[in-house]
């Protein structure tokens, strides 16, 4: 990895991590550049943010297996 | 994907659900703990349900939606932040920049909505904590739908605007509202359609379809732009509003017009048929409107659109009471400048119709509509009574006198009579109503009632109303005609037994018909010298009273005294130089409620067959009278031996002329006597007896008693066809009265020259007697006494000289006028005639005569 390409992808996750600050979305750093990393896989959004939300809230003492097949159509 | 790429995401995600479990707080003490694992395989199975995201790849579109929802939110240096940091993200190109850029800045803003809105509504909701993934999935699915929308329309926002639902955001629901009025302004949807199209069947213009009145229907505004086909289908379910619209017009008018105009009964009860079936058309529209508002999903989810209601299933729909709205349409139209019974047969011409959908309707609504017929006509038939303050009813009844009541009382009005009601059952229908009113006015009847109540019953319907209907045609003909029978049964009872029908007749034809002959001959005996005279100094009075005499001195007078107080003595209008015999005639006085059966008219027909017998019973009397003055003959021949032989010869010759004549005449009187008292009175009179056992009911015994005057009228050559015939026979009875005086004379004249020569004969033995006897004699003018036996002779001779030329003159004109009657009556068409004629010349006297004939 070059020098150059390094530091454009610091600076895009920079400005990510700034626009994830603005939109109050609650994501480190880190976390958000494995979230970019995921993306540039090509998983999909949604379903991201379905993980991050889910997850976030695990602090609920249920466990997610009972629930998530209901969950999901 | 190959396999190192797998292994990569499996990591990532690995690491990112340990960096997301370690920011909570419990789990930060414990990494590898059993909810790692859990966690993990639920992360996974998360990615794994959804490969595809649901909206498109427009970074650009979405980084503008987030910047105006920050705008909107109030964060405005946010929003331009955000904005600036946009355009440095989405510049960065080249190596180790961000490819999927779109794919985060899309994650960014979906989780952030998803804080906010767990901050918001899942805090509350902690028994559902996967409401939250729930909410999202439906949210997506709109996202397709919407985003599929947008990329049509090339509005790339909406996608995500619609998407948000959060209840403050009143903006948004504005702009989405906004959003549907554009769409709408250029395309309308369906649903719309289906909206205007229901309303346009309730005769309110829709929102695009509106009445036009260039067209004369419901059509979708030119401006808004919709395929042809949904244009014409529009069209064509509007035309149930227009068909709408039509009917109810009809009912309101109907109904505004009521107290003012006449509607009549029937046209109400038409109104209401009508207004019923629309009710069951509204209730359809209240479905279909439910159903519309409504949306049910559809078993397929491709289709499952929120529109239930299509316009093709609309027509689906549509399609019975469109058949019923059109019929409907079609009746209004025709019924509208009709009433009453024409209506309701203008409607019963629409219900033979083979399709049974449109029969049922029909004969539902002809159920109705016919009730206040039907109603009419049980009322009619059973009480007589005319319910009718339309004039809707197919009987008329005008206001007329008792005695013209069965005539021209009533009428059927044959526009107002339905078609399914025949003509002979309404004739049937009229004449029992008649016989009701008839018993009730002229005859003062109550019996009727009971009649009425025995037929209701025997016909299987009581009298209580609206029992019949239409379609029972069968059931109103065997009530009409059980009423009938026992109505006219009744009727003629009445008739016949408490008014004496027949005893009238009877009486007439005796007295007027000359039927009774002693009472005849008395009554010509006693009244003949009066009527000699002439018409002016004749006096009614008198004349009653020789009738009255006449009745007592015959075996009339043992009749009922109810039949004789009718008898009466006419004297008609009489010009100059009348005489009695002119203007006397009898009539015969038949009250209320027989004045029905003989009016005026027949009793004037009746008057002019007495005055025809009346002269022909004079004629026979004087005859008779002739014959009485010339019986002692025989003592004459034998007186007048002392005579010349000439005079005597003369004389003798002279008498037995007269004789001849006589006879002859009376021959001819005889016959002409003999055959109308026996071929045409008598024979008439059996006849109507028979036909009077056999009537059924009123009509027929006035068409009986009217076919009796008919064939006596026309049998004894008083009809039209005989005038000439009837005039050659009176010009004979004339000449037989002339001949009657001068028989009388001519046997004056003998009976004086009788008398002459016996004196002269005597004078010669008794002088005394013989003087006593002139001086007698002397007193009388222009005698004979003075002259001698010869002058006396000469006299003689003189005066049978004369006698003998009038009576010459007197047969000559008697032969040429009987063979002129005689010549006529074969021509007549009537076969009794031949009888006369056969019985008139049975020695064939009459065609010897003639041998030309």
């Amino acid at each position: 990895m070059d020098p150059e390409a390094a530091r454009t992808a610091r600076e895009s996750l920079d400005l990510a991590f700034h626009m994830s600050n603005i939109l109050d979305t609650g994501l480190d750093r880190h976390t958000l550049s494995v979230l970019i990393a995921l993306c540039d896989l090509g998983v999909n959004p949604e379903a991201l943010a379905a993980v991050v939300k889910e997850l976030q809230r695990e602090p609920s003492p249920s466990p997610p297996m009972s629930t998530a097949p209901s969950s999901i159509p | 994907m190959d396999e190192e790429e797998q292994n990569k995401l499996i990591d990532l995600v690995k690491e990112l659900v340990h960096r997301l479990l370690s920011q909570s707080p419990q789990s930060q003490q414990n990494p590898q703990n059993p909810n790692f694992e859990n966690s993990f395989r639920y992360a996974l199975r998360i990615l794994s349900s959804r490969l595809t995201p649901s909206i498109a790849p427009d970074a650009a579109a979405i980084a503008e939606s987030v910047k105006r929802r920050l705008a909107t939110q109030g964060k405005s240096s946010d929003a331009l932040s955000f904005a600036d940091l946009f355009a440095k993200f989405s510049s960065k190109t080249g190596p180790g920049s961000v490819n999927n850029k779109w794919a985060v800045i899309y994650l960014l803003k979906i989780i952030s909505e998803d804080r906010k809105s767990a901050k918001n509504v899942v805090n509350s909701s902690t028994l559902l904590p996967n409401l939250g993934v729930h909410e999202l999935e439906s949210k997506n699915d709109s996202r397709v739908l919407n985003g599929k929308e947008d990329k049509q329309l090339g509005w790339r926002q909406n996608g995500v605007l619609l998407v948000n639902k959060d209840p403050e955001n009143l903006r948004d629901v504005a702009f989405r509202e906004f959003v549907n009025l554009v769409k709408e302004e250029n395309e309308v949807s369906e649903e719309v359609l289906v909206r205007d199209v229901l309303y346009c069947c309730q005769g309110i213009d829709g929102k695009y379809v509106k009445f036009n009145t260039m067209v004369d229907g419901y059509c979708l505004s030119d401006l808004v732009k919709v395929p042809r086909a949904t244009r014409v289908m529009v069209r064509k379910l509007c035309e149930l509003g227009w068909l709408f619209w039509k009917v109810r017009g009809y009912i309101s008018e109907s109904m505004d017009r009521f107290p003012a105009e006449d509607v009549g009964t029937v046209g109400q009860a038409f109104c209401a048929a009508l207004q019923d079936e629309l009710l069951e058309y509204y209730k359809l529209l209240a479905v279909l409107e439910a159903q519309a508002m409504n949306p049910i999903p559809l078993v397929s989810e491709s289709a499952g659109s929120g529109n239930y209601l299509s316009l093709r299933r609309l027509s689906v729909w549509f399609a019975e009471p469109m058949v019923k709205m059109r019929l409907m349409a079609v009746l209004v139209d025709k019924c509208r400048v009709l009433r009453g019974g024409a209506m309701a047969g203008a409607i019963h011409l629409h219900a033979q119709h083979g399709d049974l959908l449109v029969h049922e309707f029909m004969k539902r609504l002809l159920r109705r509509v016919c009730s206040p017929l039907f109603e009419m006509v049980r009322s009619w038939v059973l009480e007589g009574e005319l319910e009718d303050i339309f004039a809707e009813f197919f009987v008329v009844g005008h206001p007329v006198k008792a005695e013209s009541l069965w005539r021209d009382g009533y009428r059927l009005h044959s526009g107002m009579l339905p078609s399914f009601i025949s003509q002979s059952l309404a004739q049937r229908i009229l004449r029992t109503g008649k016989s009701i009113n008839f018993l009730r006015v002229c005859c003062d009847d109550r019996g009727w009632a009971d009649a009425a109540t025995e037929a209701a019953t025997a016909a299987g319907t009581s009298t209580r109303r609206g029992s019949l209907g239409y379609g029972e045609t069968d059931a109103l003909e065997t009530l009409v005609i059980e009423a009938a029978k026992r109505i006219d049964k009744h009727l003629l009872d009445v008739i016949y037994k408490r008014y004496k029908f027949r005893e009238h007749c009877l009486a007439i034809k005796r007295y007027l018909l000359l039927g009774q002959g002693d009472f005849v001959q008395y009554l010509m005996d006693i009244v003949g010298p009066e009527l000699s005279e002439p018409a002016n100094t004749i006096s009614s009075f008198k004349l009653a009273g020789l009738l009255e005499s006449a009745i007592r001195s015959s075996n009339a007078q043992y009749d009922d005294p109810d039949i004789l107080d009718r008898l009466r003595v006419k004297l008609m209008p009489h010009g100059t130089g009348d005489r009695g015999w002119d203007v006397f005639s009898l009539e015969y006085d038949a009250r209320v409620p027989l004045d029905t059966l003989f009016t005026e008219s027949v009793m004037a027909r009746y008057l002019k067959i007495f005055n025809f017998l009346w002269k022909l019973r004079r004629v026979e009397h004087a005859l008779i009278g002739a014959w009485k003055a010339m019986k002692p003959n025989c003592i004459t021949s034998n007186s007048f031996t002392k005579l010349q032989h000439a005079v005597k010869l003369q004389l003798l010759s002279t008498l037995r002329r007269c004789q001849v004549l006589w006879d002859e005449m009376n021959h001819f009187v005889t016959n002409l006597q003999y055959y109308i008292m026996f071929e045409v009175l008598e024979v008439s009179w059996s006849n109507f007896s028979n036909e009077m056992e056999a009537a059924k009911d009123l009509d027929d015994l006035l068409a009986a008693h009217e076919k009796y005057l008919h064939s006596i009228f026309e049998k004894s050559l008083l009809g039209e066809r005989s005038q000439s015939l009837f005039k050659s026979l009176f010009v004979l009875f004339d000449l037989i009265l002339r001949f009657r005086s001068h028989a009388d004379r001519l046997y004056e004249g003998i009976r004086e020259l009788q008398a002459r020569t016996m004196e002269s004969s005597l004078s010669s033995r008794d002088k005394k007697k013989s003087l006593r006897q002139t001086n007698d004699m002397h007193t009388k003018p222009g005698s004979w006494l003075s002259d001698g036996r010869k002058a006396l002779t000469q006299r003689a001779g003189e005066f049978l000289r004369n006698m003998e030329q009038e009576l010459d003159a007197t047969a000559n004109e008697y032969t040429s006028l009987l063979e002129g009657f005689l010549a006529q009556l074969p021509v007549q068409q009537h076969v009794d005639l031949k009888f006369l004629l056969f019985r008139l010349d049975f020695t064939e006297f009459y065609t010897r005569l003639r041998p030309s004939v």
